[in-house]
């Protein structure tokens, strides 16, 4: 087989048109196995993302984040970019870089994630076998409400080098 | 309930910073240090569904001039975000934004990241005046002192002394 039977025919740098917003298949359940265990893998050592205790305790005679541990917005957001990345990110050669990344709401344990994504620019390379596209995604929970936004930029390949290798 | 006698001697030693100590140009070296192995690049890819086989699978990986698989750079982002976490927001709530994120060279497995902050900036929060927003430039390197990854992020900070 070759290399570009691994991956889907209809997301090369070809394929993105300014102003197409995608709606991505799949959500996904934020699960405590996952949120703390990325968060712990990266040392981040904030312990209202793995400390229930201490979450109900600070809520006592208040309303902050209803006694839950709260997930780490770093899983967040590569939750939402994962979701997003089998319509594009499958034939990327490199992410570039990200800006403008918000998150709007707290995530909980238990919350279900949606990923959606925009085209914003797409833009020759400085190499003729792959081109730049920039897209925005959005986020939303199980409530339809809207809890995340970013930009992403990435060097994709073209469809006229790279879908016969 | 009758607190134990080593509770009652026991003196905390509280972590992480306030807004107070975020004099702006200020450095934070942070600590430990982490190498990344292949089978957390393989946990972190599969678990955030992220599926460009060039993370999970060597063979497309070398075939497209790898050496071994990348590091997810989302797990380089979040590995520089969380050793970042204890000197910068440990003392905060939660973060309001990352800007200006650029990847600007590939990780290995078996590659060890070190992650330095700069405060860029602070100012008195406009709604809870028991708290201030700052915003720092967190720069990650790998072993040999190459920038891999930097960007700016800003976070709710509790004041010390409101």
């Amino acid at each position: 087989m070759k290399m570009s039977d691994y991956t889907a025919k209809d997301n090369y740098f070809e394929d993105f048109k300014v102003g197409e917003v995608i709606k991505h298949a799949r959500g996904k359940t934020m699960e405590p196995l996952e949120q703390v265990l990325i968060t712990n893998l990266v040392m981040n050592t904030a312990e209202g993302h793995f400390n229930e205790d201490l979450m109900a305790k600070r809520s006592e005679g208040s309303k902050f984040a209803g006694g839950k541990r709260v997930s780490f917005g770093g899983v967040n957001i590569s939750f939402f970019i994962g979701m997003a990345s089998q319509d594009t990110a499958e034939n990327c050669i490199a992410e570039l870089g990200m800006d403008k990344i918000k998150l709007m709401s707290p995530v909980f344990h238990g919350d279900t994630l949606y990923a959606y994504s925009e085209v914003l620019e797409s833009k020759p390379a400085d190499r003729e076998d792959a081109g730049i596209i920039r897209f925005k995604h959005y986020g939303t929970n199980q409530d339809g409400k809207q809890i995340f936004e970013g930009e992403r930029t990435v060097l994709m390949k073209r469809r006229s080098h790279w879908a016969d290798k | 309930m009758e607190e134990p006698e080593f509770v009652k001697k026991a003196v905390l030693r509280p972590k992480g910073n306030r807004y107070e100590d975020f004099e702006p140009g200020r450095v934070f070296h942070h600590h430990w240090g982490r190498t990344i192995s292949q089978a957390e690049n393989a946990i972190f890819t599969t678990l955030t569904l992220h599926f460009n086989p060039q993370y999970t699978n060597v063979e497309f990986a070398k075939a497209m001039g790898h050496r071994d698989t990348p590091v997810n750079p989302l797990l380089v982002f979040n590995t520089i975000f969380g050793m970042s976490v204890e000197d910068l927001s440990e003392g905060g709530g939660p973060f309001l934004s990352v800007d200006e994120l650029i990847y600007h060279k590939p990780v290995y497995p078996g590659d060890t990241i070190f992650a330095k902050s700069t405060v860029v900036d602070r100012r008195p929060s406009g709604s809870n005046p028991k708290m201030g927003i700052a915003k720092w430039h967190t720069q990650g390197f790998n072993q040999h002192g190459e920038l891999v990854c930097d960007f700016k992020r800003s976070n709710l900070i509790n004041k010390r002394n409101p």
